[in-house]
């Protein structure tokens, strides 16, 4: 079968407007689904799902948060880590919220505690958003920094927020669900997989409706989109919000099903520039792209890691790692010259060859 | 605030006595006009006789400094772009201000925005409440596909369309507000001459069939003559000349401000 979009007519505005209007998309996201489902837990090693696949899902939600305020409104930010943190740090809040009364232990429903700290990071979100009505660009990014850098501090010195832990260190509850416990790297990788797919899929609904065209009407051209009717208050502070709810649950998944036990230096301002780089190498203004850029920064590293010893190159492990750190910054500064708009534009290039392929007169 | 309706023929909006002034720059010196419902209002000057300043003031993007706005009957008071888009206020750019990374179709669909209620969570979860809105408001935005006949290039991002094509788009955005007064800044800058009298057909057929009341700015004598019901022309921020285009053409001041005075 030849990927086509030539021949599938539509006949009504609802096929037209279908989240994946191509039929070769919908049988390949319902593989991507099913082989994500049923065979990576069956044919991946514990390893390599709990240290690999796990937080690529986990780091791909993030990046997908970043990518709706940078991509889709415009708005630089280099926060990611410390809303990830907000995020991880209230969700511990929340899961220990009884044993500090008293009470038993955590009995908020595990599902809720993670969508809560989405929620404090939302507004956490908004209040850095501020300035962003003002200050515009590289000076935005500044002003975000500056969450980056107060969060992290806030997060040390302050002994509420670990429940006064002599180390600063926190340890996440039992991942429980209706009495199931997620013990095993697949029950855990699972469990983040069901999560992260259904936020993309409501990341990719918003961003096709008209709160996601107004995001982009204000990263496209500000002033006309005030003078056709989008409140600049309103539409950048809701772009603030929702990014740092996707953000807030990635960094609650990360602290909670990744690590275990986490400390606010998990979350310093490399864990930014890494989102941010995702974002920049998968495609702005894309959810696929937040997927590929995220693969590309957590898998690309393992596997060159891997590869010498594969063709049967007897190096030095210090070589190795210094090899990895040159060839991925050489793709980096690659891809970037190549295709600015990240990975994802190639797909869509892809898409539109195929559309006539092979005869393209 | 309640606004009356405003019946053909009557005043649909009134600019009194505005100044507007940038610094020492004088860009609107005491300037009066007024706009009628369901006609075509041309403003004409030369280069840097605040034509488009005027847009601005009327739509809330610059606030003179002296002077009132009256829109249907009230009196305006200092007002942000985007609350007299929600009054019915459209406007296209003298440099097309398209959302670049956007298609044809999202770009015209962002002129409905302000009829589309639905909130981020149903907007989330799509299916439902926030589906039938998207696709009522489609309906009405394929209406305009339609009838400025870009059907071809629906799905084609604005920033690869030609220049022509591109106001072509921004009218369709305007008109997608169904807005009452539609304000057109140089509509028809640097096309050519079949372009011009497309753009011209669109102009006169939205005026016809939707009964919008335009003000355009052009610099196209032939076309404004041509189109226009009255015309205003400014020059260095003063009224010179207002009436119907036969009369602005016999008007001395006029004929001086373009081929230069002292003749």
């Amino acid at each position: 079968m030849f990927y086509r979009e030539a021949g599938q007519f539509k006949s009504s505005y609802k096929e037209d407007q279908a989240i994946f209007p191509i039929l070769q998309d919908r049988v390949g996201i319902a593989a991507i689904l099913l082989f994500a489902y049923i065979a990576i837990p069956f044919v991946m090693s514990d390893y390599l799902i709990g240290a690999i696949m796990t937080p690529f899902l986990i780091l791909a939600l993030a990046a997908i948060g970043l990518n709706i305020l940078t991509g889709y409104a415009g708005q630089i930010s280099l926060g990611t880590g410390a809303f990830m943190a907000v995020g991880a740090f209230s969700a511990y809040k929340f899961a220990t919220f009884s044993i500090m009364l008293g009470g038993a232990e955590a009995t908020l429903p595990l599902v809720v505690t993670i969508l809560l700290a989405g929620v404090v990071t939302a507004i956490v979100g908004i209040m850095f958003g501020i300035p962003s009505l003002r200050i515009k660009g590289f000076y935005l990014a500044v002003a975000t920094l500056a969450a980056q850098f107060f969060i992290e501090w806030l997060l040390v010195k302050v002994g509420w927020f670990t429940n006064y832990s002599p180390s600063g260190v926190i340890t996440a509850p039992p991942l429980v669900i209706l009495g199931f416990e997620f013990n095993t790297p697949a029950e855990k990788y699972l469990f983040t997989l069901t999560f992260v797919a259904a936020m993309a899929l409501l990341a990719k609904n918003l961003v096709r409706s008209h709160i996601g065209r107004g995001w982009m009407a204000i990263r496209d051209m500000d002033i006309a989109a005030e003078i056709i009717g989008f409140r600049p208050l309103q539409t950048k502070l809701s772009a603030f919000a929702v990014s740092s709810f996707f953000c807030g649950v990635a960094g609650a998944l990360w602290a909670f099903v990744h690590l275990g036990t986490v400390e606010p230096e998990a979350f310093g301002i490399n864990r930014s520039f890494a989102i941010l780089f995702m974002v920049i190498i998968g495609g702005m203004g894309s959810i696929l792209g937040s997927f590929i850029g995220a693969a590309f920064i957590t898998l690309l590293p393992i596997f060159l890691n891997n590869v010498p010893p594969l063709i049967g190159w007897n190096i030095g492990v210090d070589m190795i790692a210094h090899l990895e750190f040159m060839i991925f910054g050489v793709l980096i500064i690659f891809f970037l010259i190549v295709e600015p708009h990240g990975l994802a534009r190639l797909w869509t290039i892809g898409k539109e060859k195929l559309r006539s392929w092979p005869f393209p007169y | 605030m309640t606004y009356q309706d405003v019946k053909p023929g009557e005043v649909l909006l009134a600019v009194d006595n505005i100044s507007l002034s940038f610094g020492a720059v004088r860009a609107i010196s005491d300037v009066s006009f007024d706009i009628n419902k369901g006609e075509i209002r041309a403003i004409i000057g030369p280069n840097g006789a605040g034509k488009t300043s005027m847009l601005n003031c009327i739509n809330g993007f610059y606030h003179p400094q002296q002077g009132t706005i009256t829109y249907k009957g009230q009196k305006r008071s200092a007002m942000k772009p985007y609350e007299a888009a929600a009054q019915g206020i459209a406007r296209t750019f003298q440099n097309v201000a398209l959302f670049k990374g956007m298609s044809t179709l999202d770009n015209i669909m962002t002129g409905r925005n302000l009829k589309m209620k639905s909130g981020i969570f149903s907007s989330m979860l799509w299916y439902g409440g926030a589906q039938k809105e998207e696709l009522e408001h489609r309906r009405y935005v394929e209406d305009i596909i339609d009838f400025l006949e870009i059907q071809a290039i629906r799905k084609t991002p604005v920033g690869r369309l030609p220049y022509g094509l591109q106001k072509r788009v921004e009218l369709g955005r305007a008109l997608a507000a169904e807005p009452e007064l539609l304000l057109l800044d140089e509509p028809m800058a640097g096309m050519n001459l079949e372009e011009k009298e497309d753009m011209c057909r669109f102009i006169l057929d939205v005026n016809d069939e939707f009964g919008t009341t335009i003000c355009l700015i052009e610099h196209d004598m032939g076309v404004v003559m041509d189109i226009s019901d009255r015309v205003m022309v400014l020059d260095y921020g003063g009224k010179i000349g207002d009436g119907v285009p036969a009369e602005v053409r016999a008007n001395q001041q006029v004929i001086d401000a373009y081929l230069g005075g002292g003749h």
